[in-house]
């Protein structure tokens, strides 16, 4: 009985130790290993001997994995004395987990940012001014453009460099259209746009996907054409009649019959380019012949059609697509405020931004590289997808594109978020396109009025 | 009587398997789906047997990234299942008892706080906890994912086990305590032997939560290298661009093949309890 | 001297009083250090506008005066939460139940059986049960061509629709009915085989075996799986985080997910705080009215 209640005191001072209340000899094995877990992690934030220890953070797939972390081990290997731990995850997950390290003060130092998240964290103090670095040359921007710079500054501030450009691009079904004889010429008014859904509607059957449940960007792209910057200070750039035409597309596409039912995306991941529409379906009725995305998307698109399906790529339409055209990045590299090695972070984005052989790595996976010297020399090395993408945005998007809105402010996501419902009442038959616009345009103003 | 009752049986067996299939349909849809290529995955979704079987995905999704291969991160699931399930079962079993079966002042109180700390989402204290963990620098390790578990945090555990102490007979302890018998060797000689189905059952569920638990993974793990396979399995998907579905299917059907072994193993054991262990005071 | 010391101790220690709490130890410690301060930072925040990114402003009752007279798909998500829960979770139980009666008998084929159907709850949450749940209530689905098996040829837009909608989560709740089954299966174990023996000398058949015997003596585990997936099924998340984000026009969007996009897509966290605490309210609520009944009909053994 004695050595009974000896094992359980045992295990009770165990426990109690395992708290760090009290110092018992007696750790169990998970103490030790967990603590040691502990000691080697600290040490990737304090550094040792003088060693410089960065971390860096980005979302991806397997690939950007892969290429991005033996772009940092090629840097590691030429700047002895260095190390950089890098740390992967999925879209969402990784904005959850940014957001909580930054609620921690403990964001990494070098993390990838999206265009619809940068204006918050520089706001609340989250991002390092890069302005100085590039003034003392440590960063070297000169082969990037100033409308690709100008996507990065916030309140006059470098805080990100573009790692890849983008443009918004209509991509499409071309094998389809070419058998019926439909051509699609680029930069589309949205009533050229809308005949053409028509056409293809009655002649193949095949559908229209207008961004479905997905329309901010979009939205923002198609007030461009008549003049409104859709975010204002607090406020819904233009007045309400300015959003009724973008509804009445959509309740034009319903009535005629062109629209894809929206019961259909409620069997697919709304933004997952596997299940897109356009590659995805079993019958014209559920399937779109066009989809809205980025140009870095195509290479995506492309592999997820089913075989012998080429995807064509053009422009978004608008009232006036040449007004609304943009380039944009399709994400940045910026530097941790709370970075205890700015400078050391600095040289890193600089590697990955001007390096001939870090790009020989990266092959534009994020996108067209942001210098015109990287771009020139990595075009011959890519695939016929890729060229095609450059061809597209240096070809037909460039000659014309003014530059990007200011990045979205607080309240955007919401605001999305709202149009999202909208749409889908109005697809619904639930509202009518004035109903939409009202609701939408009173909405979205309650939502910013009070950020 | 005989043919009546062999009909019984059939008719018995008919019912249990046939339902049976539809249980396990989706899970032999993914292990079929793990043999598609992965490109044909979705385009072909609507039938089962692949056209043609393919090993390619679990050599792709096997590589893991960047150089980490799945062996790491099964055995780095592995590591945070086991102990902190065994952490939990013990600590449950602990808690369980003095509630069940002593009363002191408190109780109530302990009871309803157990109950309470289950009302609330997880979601709603990720940020909270993981500001008080930085504070205990535990951030980086594997301790935000294993210690608290081992305090008989997690209700349900508990509760499950008071239910299971209640069925004990109380003439079993009053008998043992005439005997000479502590508070404590009753537990350990009488209780927890009794109690051997319900420790099995919160096993299961234990390890299987564990072994599925991103949430804390995500927030407190930073080196890729110390990621657990559900955190692990999220990263072939990137809804933005391509998505190795493939893979990641290839990589879910392995990483559910322990927790199915385990209660394929433990399971007679689940229900033998109280019949094999007998009543030896 | 020493042991008369050692004596004391032990006889300290072997008081009732004495032993609850030592037995209660750890989770006095864990519920201290582990839960106390995030929940109470988790309250303090329900109080403040908060958006993660900046340190959170103390706002008074803002967030709960807003939910109650500004907030629209609040209603509306308590709506279809409470109707999830009260459908989905007795389903749950009762096929449970049965399952586990089907399933008691021990032979090498109900291992199996038992695997099998406790299968589903394995697999969860994954990407994958998402992915196929869609595919099977899809226009050109499974269960569309089950319907044109018996006759019934049809392309009805389960998911799509706002009334089935929230069907197709409610089965897949019913399905993944394994930890229940579980439960179930252990404690009808836990029944003395010499009562049924004693019932059958008595000439009892089956049938009111099941109504005198099991279901009495099951009562508390009943009343134990009632009060844990009642709170489970208010904190349902998953089915609807990953097959219909709240689609279509909100008619499956889970309480738990509105707050999960209040505070980490509109980075309204304080707000979303708030809706934990109403949350936690509610269920506290319902947990004290079912302990309430638990004395007319749980059975406990002369206590």
């Amino acid at each position: 009985m004695k050595k009974k209640i000896a094992l359980l005191m045992a295990a009770v001072m165990a426990a109690a130790s395992l708290s760090g209340c009290g110092g018992s000899e007696k750790v169990t094995t998970e103490d030790t290993t967990a603590g040691s877990a502990a000691d080697t992690t600290q040490a990737v934030t304090e550094g040792e001997n003088g060693d410089v220890k960065l971390t860096m953070s980005w979302w991806g797939n397997q690939v950007r994995n892969e290429k991005t972390q033996a772009a940092l081990d090629l840097y590691t290997g030429q700047n002895p004395g260095t190390e950089i731990e890098g740390q992967f995850s999925e879209w969402s997950d990784y904005w959850n987990k940014l957001a909580t390290s930054a609620a921690g003060q403990a964001i990494p130092d070098i993390v990838q940012m999206d265009y619809s998240f940068i204006d918050q964290y520089v706001k609340n103090g989250l991002l390092e001014d890069l302005t100085p670095y590039i003034k003392d040359g440590t960063l070297d921007v000169s082969d990037i453009s100033e409308n690709t710079m100008a996507s990065g500054t916030v309140n006059g501030g470098v805080y990100a460099i573009c790692a890849g450009i983008n443009a918004p691009s209509l991509l499409y079904n071309k094998t389809l259209l070419d058998k019926n004889g439909i051509t699609v010429k680029d930069y589309m008014t949205t009533d050229e746009f809308i005949d053409l859904c028509r056409e293809v509607y009655q002649k193949t059957g095949y559908k229209t996907n207008i961004a479905y449940y997905n329309a901010g960007a979009y939205l923002d792209y198609f007030m461009r054409g008549s003049d409104v910057v859709l975010y204002g200070d607090k406020k819904m750039g233009g007045e309400e009649k300015d959003y009724l035409p973008f509804f009445q597309m959509y309740e034009t596409g319903i009535k005629e019959g062109w629209f894809i039912d929206p019961g259909v995306f409620a069997e697919l991941s709304i933004g997952s380019v596997e299940q897109e529409p356009l590659v995805y379906g079993s019958s014209p009725e559920t399937m779109s012949w066009c989809a809205f995305y980025n140009s870095n998307q195509l290479t995506a698109m492309q592999k997820a059609a089913p075989e012998g399906m080429e995807i064509g790529i053009t422009t978004w339409p608008s009232a006036d697509p040449k007004k609304s055209g943009y380039l944009k990045s399709s994400q940045f590299f910026s530097v941790g405020a709370h970075s205890k090695n700015p400078e050391e972070a600095v040289k890193v984005i600089n590697f990955l931004t001007n390096s001939s052989d870090a790009n020989n790595i990266l092959l534009g996976e994020r996108g067209v590289p942001a210098s015109s010297v990287i771009a020139k020399e990595l075009a011959p090395k890519m695939s016929d997808v890729d060229q095609k993408v450059i061809k597209f945005v240096n070809e037909v998007v460039t000659p014309n594109c003014s530059p990007i809105n200011p990045p979205q402010p607080d309240g955007a996501s919401e605001v999305s978020n709202l149009l999202n419902q909208v749409q889908e009442q109005l697809c619904y038959g639930v509202y009518d396109a004035k109903t939409a616009a009202e609701e939408f345009y009173n909405g979205a103003n309650s939502i910013m009025s009070k950020k | 009587m005989t043919t009546r009752k062999k009909a019984g049986k059939i008719l018995y067996h008919i019912i249990v398997c046939g339902l049976g299939l539809v249980m396990i349909y989706p899970l032999v849809w993914m292990v079929m789906s793990s043999f598609k290529e992965t490109n044909t995955i979705f385009l072909t979704a609507g039938q089962l047997i692949p056209e043609k079987f393919v090993l390619t995905n679990y050599i792709n999704g096997w590589k893991g990234f960047a150089k980490i291969s799945f062996a790491v991160f099964f055995k780095n699931s592995f590591f945070i299942a086991v102990t902190a399930t065994l952490g939990t079962v013990f600590s449950s079993a602990l808690v369980a008892y003095g509630l069940a079966r002593c009363r002191f002042f408190g109780r109530k109180i302990l009871f309803a706080a157990m109950l309470l700390s289950m009302m609330l989402p997880a979601q709603v204290l990720m940020i909270p906890q993981y500001l008080w963990y930085q504070k205990l620098g535990w951030v980086g390790s594997y301790k935000p994912l294993i210690l608290p578990y081992s305090f008989a945090i997690q209700g349900f555990f508990v509760y499950l086990m008071i239910n299971f102490i209640d069925g004990i007979p109380r003439e079993l302890d009053e008998a043992a305590k005439i005997d000479g018998c502590s508070y404590y060797s009753i537990f350990t000689r009488i209780v927890m032997p009794l109690i051997t189905p319900a420790l099995i059952t919160a096993s299961i569920f234990s390890f299987m939560w564990r072994w599925d638990d991103f949430l804390s993974a995500l927030l407190y793990i930073n080196e890729s290298a110390r990621y657990p396979v559900s955190l692990a399995l999220k990263l072939f998907s990137d809804p933005g661009s391509s998505s190795d579905y493939g893979a990641m299917f290839a990589m879910a059907t392995l990483s559910i093949l322990p927790a199915v072994t385990i209660f394929i193993c433990l399971q007679k054991y689940l229900v033998d309890g109280i019949s094999t262990s007998g009543l030896k005071g | 001297m020493k042991d008369n010391k050692g004596a004391g101790l032990r006889h300290f220690l072997n008081r009732e009083s004495t032993a609850g709490v030592v037995f209660c130890l750890p989770f006095i410690i864990g519920f201290l250090l582990f839960m106390v301060v995030p929940m109470g930072i988790s309250f303090y925040y329900s109080f403040c506008d908060y958006n993660i990114l900046s340190p959170p402003v103390f706002t008074g009752l803002h967030n709960y005066i807003k939910m109650f007279t500004d907030d629209d798909v609040f209603f509306k998500t308590i709506g279809v939460t409470f109707y999830f829960a009260f459908v989905s979770v007795p389903l749950r139980l009762v096929f449970a139940l049965l399952v586990a009666m089907l399933l008691l008998k021990s032979s090498k084929a109900t291992g199996f059986y038992r695997a099998a159907y406790y299968l589903p709850s394995i697999i969860g949450g994954s990407v994958a049960v998402a992915i196929l749940w869609k595919r099977m209530f899809a226009t050109d689905g499974v269960i569309n061509l089950l319907f044109g098996f018996f006759g019934i040829h049809t392309s009805f837009p389960w998911l799509g629709n706002k009334n089935t909608a929230i069907w197709t989560l409610i089965i897949l709740a019913i399905w993944q009915f394994g930890s229940s089954m579980l439960i179930f299966l252990s404690s009808l174990k836990q029944i003395p085989v010499t009562l049924y023996e004693a019932s059958r000398v008595d000439g009892a058949n089956k049938f009111s075996q099941f109504f005198k015997i099991t279901l009495p003596l099951l009562t508390p585990t009943i009343f134990f799986n009632l009060v844990m997936q009642m709170i489970n099924g208010f904190l349902a998340f998953t089915q609807c985080f990953i097959i219909t984000q709240g689609k279509p026009l909100n008619s499956t969007l889970f309480y738990t997910v509105y707050m999960y996009q209040q505070s980490f897509e509109f980075y309204n966290t304080g707000y979303g705080a708030a809706l934990a605490w109403v949350m936690l309210g509610l269920i506290g609520l319902i947990t004290v009215v079912l302990f309430a009944t638990k004395r007319f009909w749980v059975y406990t053994e002369g206590v």
